[in-house]
């Protein structure tokens, strides 16, 4: 049985194409994934995102948040957010996660849909009593992204924030369509964007006051995945799981905390001894598609797995992402992707395989 | 509305007869179903096929199929221009996005495909 978003009725009203995602109906599309993805790169996009988790943990002790998270809890100021992982304890990552820092003892941890429920249940065992923990998603708390070079022209006058002192990874309180939200510069294209999150029909105001905006149009799941890939941020459940590590997917940089936490000696171990396969970003030389499970080979013997593919609208060619042995894992080295249908030519690429991502801009007007 | 000039597969390609010349593409609920377009396979000219038999395969953003052959025969053509621009399949399935021409073996194998109407009640069966 699928959940609705509060958004449903919008979706079926724009004319999105709904599929089942993690429990979800979501729209894949409106007018079409490529048009969309386009028009998050050129311009804005919105996207319902309220099937991914919100966790409010508040606690007087966040040094209680570090033994469960890979991120600096404590020494994360009010006002940023920081990316990281719930890990096992063989470095295995049960999730890949935004926290927040609302207040001096208030956090938001920002987790995937599927993992959602398991999530919370696991932060509240580790956490006890040293913390309150309120699963927000389950109180009726929504989300929306708009993402793009067009998002703080767009979002500005709808707002009491001035966006100018908003920079990358802040977050805040705010105000948007006159309602209480948590506004934060975050997001998953690498598109200039924000994130909203406030009570459900908080969220319906400002979904329908952003598309007021001629230029902000709406977009699905399909140009999300292809906008994420681009960037190479990882989708967990397909290119990371508990059955990965974050030295191999490439995302040691993230392990910042000085403190101790569940997976931390066995990331330092896996570290240490370097892993034997690493998440590579690579770019085929056709249009031809590959997808998750297609075989990496190099000289007619299988040295990975693909775990994403897709059609890149900004390069015209097939990318994806998988998991190569080590000794080919270098970018410039010359592989091929089989697939059911046919062999197909890629090269591994420096990641994020697209470069002119905004999120970073400091011109947001 | 499928055009009425055309004959139907149950795998969604339509077939334009011209003396012993097929030409063929998929329909409008095809590349509905499909979304974009992103890539269609080129089949060689000179190649045989056989009725049934997947002449070549098409891409989108979403799902891969195959395209078969309505009849055995003998490739002519493929379309060329869908190499560069694989959307007119989604923008002009029944003109410019034609995939190829089939000279074929024998016409009588396309006796069984559906016109128009039939096909329109086939689309109507499955929804």
């Amino acid at each position: 049985m699928s959940c609705k978003t509060v958004l449903y009725d919008k979706h079926t009203a724009l004319g999105g194409r709904l599929v089942d995602f993690h429990g979800w109906v979501l729209p894949v599309q409106y007018e079409g994934i490529l048009a969309e993805h386009r028009h998050c790169r050129a311009a804005a996009c919105l996207f319902d995102t309220c099937h991914m988790g919100q966790i409010l943990i508040c606690t007087s002790c966040p040094e209680a948040i570090s033994l469960v998270l890979t991120q600096d809890a404590p020494g994360l100021q009010v006002g940023k957010a920081a990316y990281g992982f719930l890990l096992n304890e063989a470095g295995g990552i049960i999730d890949d996660t935004v926290l927040m820092r609302l207040g001096e003892k208030e956090f938001l941890l920002v987790v995937n849909a599927g993992t959602a429920e398991g999530d919370y249940r696991w932060v509240g065992e580790h956490l006890k009593s040293a913390a309150e923990i309120v699963n927000r998603s389950a109180e009726g708390w929504a989300k929306i992204d708009l993402q793009g070079p067009q998002a703080a022209r767009i979002l500005s006058p709808l707002t009491n924030v001035d966006l100018t002192q908003l920079g990358y990874f802040r977050v805040t309180t705010a105000k948007v369509c006159g309602k209480d939200c948590i506004l934060s510069r975050t997001g998953y294209t690498g598109e200039l964007g924000y994130e909203m999150f406030a009570p459900g029909d908080a969220i319906v105001e400002m979904f329908d006051a952003i598309l007021s905006d001629r230029q902000a149009r709406p977009a699905g799941l399909g140009a999300r995945d292809s906008l994420r890939l681009e960037m190479c941020y990882p989708l967990h459940g397909q290119d990371i799981d508990p059955g990965t590590n974050p030295i191999e997917a490439g995302l040691g940089f993230f392990l910042k905390s000085q403190h101790d936490h569940i997976g931390s000696q066995a990331v330092r171990r896996i570290a240490a001894a370097g892993p034997g396969r690493r998440l590579v970003g690579f770019a085929c030389e056709t249009r031809r598609r590959c997808s998750t499970g297609d075989r990496i080979m190099h000289q007619g013997r299988q040295v990975g797995t693909v775990t994403s593919g897709a059609f890149s609208p900004s390069l015209e060619v097939s990318i994806g992402m998988g998991y190569v042995s080590a000794d080919l894992a270098g970018p410039g080295q010359d592989l091929e992707i089989a697939t059911d249908r046919a062999f197909i030519p890629a090269k591994l690429v420096e990641k994020p395989i697209y470069k002119q991502g905004t999120c970073r801009t400091k011109q947001l007007l | 509305m499928a055009p009425e000039h055309l004959k139907y597969t149950n795998q969604h390609e339509w077939v334009k007869v011209d003396g012993n010349v097929a030409t063929v593409g998929i329909t409008d609920h095809a590349q509905h179903a499909l979304g974009d377009v992103t890539f269609v396979e080129m089949p060689k000219s000179g190649r045989q096929v056989a009725k049934g038999d997947e002449a070549c395969a098409i891409e989108s953003c979403k799902a891969a199929a195959g395209i078969y052959a309505p009849a055995g025969g003998t490739i002519l053509e493929a379309n060329q221009a869908l190499q560069d621009d694989p959307s007119l399949v989604n923008t002009d399935c029944y003109g410019a996005g034609w995939v190829y021409k089939l000279k074929l073996s024998d016409p009588g194998e396309l006796a069984g495909l559906m016109d128009a109407a039939q096909y329109e009640k086939f689309l109507a069966e499955q929804e």
